[in-house]
């Protein structure tokens, strides 16, 4: 149990050795967006895993992280959930989140609310201490690097703001993309301004997020790339949604882990035959 | 009537922050050591001079254009003072007209050829101002309020000069405060500090910086080696 | 132009965005303040450590404030400067015009401060028999303009040259007919010059207040706060009760703050410590100063446990470096402090009732706890006044039942799962080509973008299947 808390500064894991992590047992969590808009980011995320020489299990006991709850400022509903998600994964080795907000809600958020009760603030923060996001835990804990995976095009990065600036998520996807053979990387004029999406900010502000997610969406056209790749599923959609609605069809919104782990391919084929 | 609205919310706003924080109790003492403590930091907290020599750093920001609106000179003596205002009218084409701050070592030199009382009412008369620190982290001279010092003589010119003597310029801004600290203690601060860098600017329409707002538009800065 | 009310945020955002060049305005300004303050920062190596000791100078401080407040009252009242206390706006901005009163004063020359306007002095002064003339060219120009602020450290932004143009050309007196911006500033230079001269008071803020002096600090580009304060009679300044720092020594680690986020600039041009007034002999300054402390929800929030909000010293970078405000700009919030920092004082200095709303309008994307220079944990704050909100059921009951039944769901997995599943066939049934451009329950969504269509099934369901084949073919 010594191992704890070695992985969990970013900074320090290069000079750690990464071994015996088949030994450890890795839950996946695999947040609703992805349970039900985009499961290849959940398979992704488990071939990657796999791939870094992890255990995944996937517990069928799994719903949300809780954020629209904690962001509306409902702490007891933000508890209520914060429960089943602590009693679900406490057990694992690591929590694996395909998404830096969800995985931030999981790290620094849980213990807030639970402040007044001191029981299931050690076990937030036991679990807290073992969830990570899974780009940079792949990077960071894992030291994997992906092998073979091809893709021929050009990609911009949306650096999502939680794993960003709550989890120091920048250089890890940037680093494994860079071993993918054909893809080629344009930079995106303001990658880590906020897309507005901001989960329930983006239908309770609709018009300051659209407002927000048509710049945004001006800096990727203006990036001219085939792909716009990501962290998050939230950012991602909303990107994606508004290129849609303007009717820009020429670039494809995928998440990292999908690239990653091969998917792509499969995905865009898709696309292009509906 | 006023009078009671103070002391009442003088009473209020004590009691309000007795309240906040019941557990927070301190002497005096123990307050005045941390808060020194704190200004340990400051060594490791603030930006590199450009030289560790006080003056060149001083002259090597000012040169490099970082203080807005100012330029400086080194003369050996203070005598050499008229001459170098004489240089700085030519060079801005200006009338030979002085206000000159009314003090011991500026009084003393021979200002033939400038008239040196004209009170400041329009903007070509040069304002001369004799400062009582340097500081080389900001480009900055020092001014202290005095029966010798009107503070507005820094404010009225377009056209400002400042003579700084050599043994005056500090490094930090701290080394500044501490003096300013002491003079606390001693109960001896003037009504007026005033630490200025650079020139009167603003960017108030449509972010375009304009110097000369109120105040002088240029600033040449003299720095005398030996007064 | 009207002051919005925060009440009325939704409208007010709705009449932002509907303003054509909105956006160009703001980005005019806050694109170039982010690109030098970047820049500041990036010469500035040591910063972390800078803001490290800033905020510990400010903590501090704030923790002895009881302490301080003593002291910095003991050493002005020494200093011969005559110290008022106010608990509301409306106590500490009656005692201003009081004081202006007795000594029957008919020009009152103003320098910028927030809390000036905060306390609704600008207001208080347009309604009495005195004339307001307020020094801050921003200031200048919206006092011109009958606008209120629209941003803490350019207060015009939202004013175009062409506006200016137009608004020196009615009211100045030696007008300018040329439209270049030196021109201009020349023309309100020699506009306020005389009016600098012949005020009868000089009103400033205080961008520090030293305990051990009891002085305060003024912190311009301009100079116009000496300008204010060195001609007239009498000098008084109003500041809240936080500006409090232990010595100037303890300040000077903030100014190198201050300016570098605020503007860029290592270092404002004229920063003055004020020490009372005109001593014997003296060749200039005011005879008379009072300094007026003021609360106005400060304590409150010590109470609240927002003590982190206290830290703030009103450089303007959250807000340049927020999203939300960047396409909403200053007047929307309703407030003489808008963006991230407003949304949090705001509710203290009225109401949540009133400013609950500005506290939802954050992504919660943490750039402005990033900039800030002493460390505000903004979006923690934002998130704490929103579960106060939340308490006090000032949430509009959709938002809440929404939030309510996701969360009941969310607790149960099984029954999540089944939702989630049914809500795939229904997203199934409103998809075209791969989009929904249209869905009923999403309409915040769809209104302004196409939501993707989804897999046919969840992923919980199709991982369950792939592991029971798997089972089976083994």
């Amino acid at each position: 149990m010594s191992d704890k808390n070695n992985y969990t500064d970013a900074n320090q894991s290069n000079t750690i050795e990464c071994l015996n992590i088949s030994e450890k047992r890795v839950g996946l969590f695999v947040t609703c967006l992805v349970n039900t808009i985009r499961p290849s980011v959940g398979f992704a995320s488990i071939t990657l895993l796999e791939q870094a020489g992890c255990t995944v299990e996937v517990p069928a006991a799994q719903s949300c992280c809780g954020q629209p709850a904690f962001n509306s400022g409902d702490d007891e509903g933000t508890r209520q959930i914060a429960y089943q998600v602590i009693e679900q994964f406490e057990e694992f080795d690591y929590v694996i989140l395909p998404s830096g907000s969800c995985a931030s809600m999981i790290k620094n958020n849980f213990i807030e609310v639970f402040k007044e009760q001191p029981g299931w603030q050690a076990r937030a923060q036991h679990l807290a201490d073992r969830t990570h996001e899974l780009l940079s835990f792949l990077v960071d804990v894992c030291n994997f690097k992906p092998n073979g995976v091809e893709l021929d095009g050009t990609f911009t990065y949306h650096d999502s703001c939680s794993g960003y600036r709550s989890l120091n998520v920048y250089e890890q996807p940037r680093e494994m993309l860079s071993t993918v053979k054909g893809l080629e990387h344009k930079p995106l004029n303001g990658h880590s301004e906020c897309c507005g999406f901001g989960g329930t900010f983006c239908v309770k502000y609709s018009d300051i997020s659209n407002a927000i997610v048509s710049e945004k969406v001006e800096n990727v056209v203006a990036a001219d790339a085939d792909y716009l790749l990501g962290g998050d599923m939230g950012c991602l959609m909303n990107i994606a949604g508004k290129l849609n609605r303007e009717g820009n069809q020429k670039i494809t919104a995928l998440h990292t882990a999908e690239v990653l782990a091969g998917l792509a391919p499969k995905i865009i084929g898709a696309n292009d035959a509906s | 009537m006023n009078k009671q609205i103070s002391d009442m919310s003088r009473e209020k706003i004590f009691s309000a922050i007795q309240a906040a924080k019941p557990t927070i109790t301190a002497d005096a003492k123990t307050i005045e050591d941390e808060a020194l403590e704190l200004l340990k930091e400051s060594e490791f907290a603030r930006p590199q001079l450009m030289s560790a020599d006080a003056t060149e750093a001083l002259m090597l920001r000012i040169d490099a254009g970082l203080v807005i609106g100012t330029t400086c000179e080194k003369i050996s003596t203070l005598d050499m003072l008229p001459h170098s205002v004489k240089q700085f009218f030519n060079k801005n084409a200006l009338p030979s007209e002085l206000k000159v701050q009314s003090v011991e070592p500026l009084n003393k030199l021979n200002w033939q050829g400038i008239t040196t009382d004209i009170d400041i009412v329009n903007d070509n008369t040069v304002g001369l101002c004799w400062a009582e620190y340097g500081v080389a982290e900001t480009g900055s001279f020092v001014a202290h309020s005095g029966p010798e010092m009107p503070i507005l003589l820094n404010f009225l010119p377009l056209y400002l000069i400042a003579v700084i003597p050599k043994s005056k310029i500090l490094h930090y801004m701290d080394d500044y405060a501490l003096i300013a600290n002491e003079m606390a203690k001693k109960k001896q601060t003037p009504r007026n500090m005033c630490l200025i860098s650079g020139v009167s600017g603003t960017t108030d329409i449509e972010g375009v910086l304009v110097k000369g707002a109120h105040g002088p538009e240029v600033l040449h800065i003299i720095i005398v080696e030996d007064e | 132009m009207q002051a919005n009310k925060p009440e009325n945020f939704t409208q007010n955002v709705t009449d932002a965005l509907a303003q054509p060049d909105l956006k160009m305005i703001i980005r005019r300004t806050t694109d170039k303040a982010e690109a030098k303050r970047s820049d500041a920062i990036a010469n500035f190596p040591e910063f972390e450590k800078a803001r490290a000791q800033g905020q510990k100078v400010k903590d501090h401080t704030i923790k002895h404030m009881e302490h301080y407040l003593a002291e910095f009252e003991k050493n002005a009242l020494a200093q011969g400067t005559i110290v008022h206390w106010a608990s509301t706006a409306e106590e500490a901005s009656k005692i201003v015009l009081d004081i202006c009163r007795e000594h029957k004063a008919k020009k009152v020359t103003r320098s910028k401060s927030m809390l000036g306007e905060e306390i609704g002095l600008t207001h208080a002064f347009d309604n009495s028999e005195m004339e307001r003339i307020e020094t801050d060219l921003a200031e200048h120009i919206i006092q011109l303009a009958g606008d209120p602020p629209s941003h803490i450290i350019w207060p015009a932004m939202h004013r175009s040259r062409e506006d200016v143009v137009k608004l020196f050309r009615e009211f100045h007196s030696d007008p300018t007919y040329s439209e270049e911006i030196t021109d201009l500033v020349r023309s309100a230079r020699r506009d306020l010059r005389t009016k600098f001269l012949t005020s009868d008071i000089g009103i400033s803020g205080s961008n520090f207040l030293l305990a051990d002096s009891g002085s305060s600090c003024t912190v311009t580009n301009e100079g116009n706060a000496e300008l204010t304060i060195t001609p007239p009679k009498v000098h008084i300044v109003t500041a809240g009760i936080e500006k409090l720092v232990p010595s100037m020594a303890h300040a000077i680690p903030l100014l190198r703050l201050l300016t570098r986020s605020a503007t860029g600039a290592d270092i404002t041009q004229y920063i003055t410590f004020h020490n009372g007034p005109k001593r014997k002999n003296d060749a200039d300054g005011p005879e008379e100063c009072h300094i007026v402390l003021v609360d106005n929800g400060r304590t409150k929030m010590l109470a609240e446990g927002m003590e982190e909000m206290l830290r703030c010293i009103r450089c303007g970078a959250c807000m340049n470096h927020c999203v939300v405000y960047k396409h909403i700009g200053g007047h929307a919030y309703g407030s003489v402090y808008p963006g991230p920092m407003g949304s949090v004082l705001t509710p203290h200095l009225q109401s949540l009732e009133v400013a609950n709303k500005q506290t939802h309008a954050c992504t919660m994307n943490g750039r402005c706890e990033d900039v800030c220079p002493v460390n505000i944990p903004l979006p923690k704050l934002l998130r704490s006044l929103r579960a106060q909100s939340w308490e006090k059921k000032y949430e509009p009951l959709t938002n809440r039942f929404v939030v309510k039944f996701f969360g009941v769901l969310a607790k149960r997995p099984q029954l999540f799962q089944l939702f989630s599943s049914c809500s795939l066939i229904f997203m199934k049934a409103f998809s075209r080509n791969g989009w929904i451009k249209y869905m009923p329950f999403t309409s915040g969504w769809t209104r302004n973008r196409d939501l993707i269509e989804p897999e046919t099934t969840t992923f919980m369901h199709q991982y369950k299947k792939m592991k029971k084949s798997e089972s089976g073919g083994s």
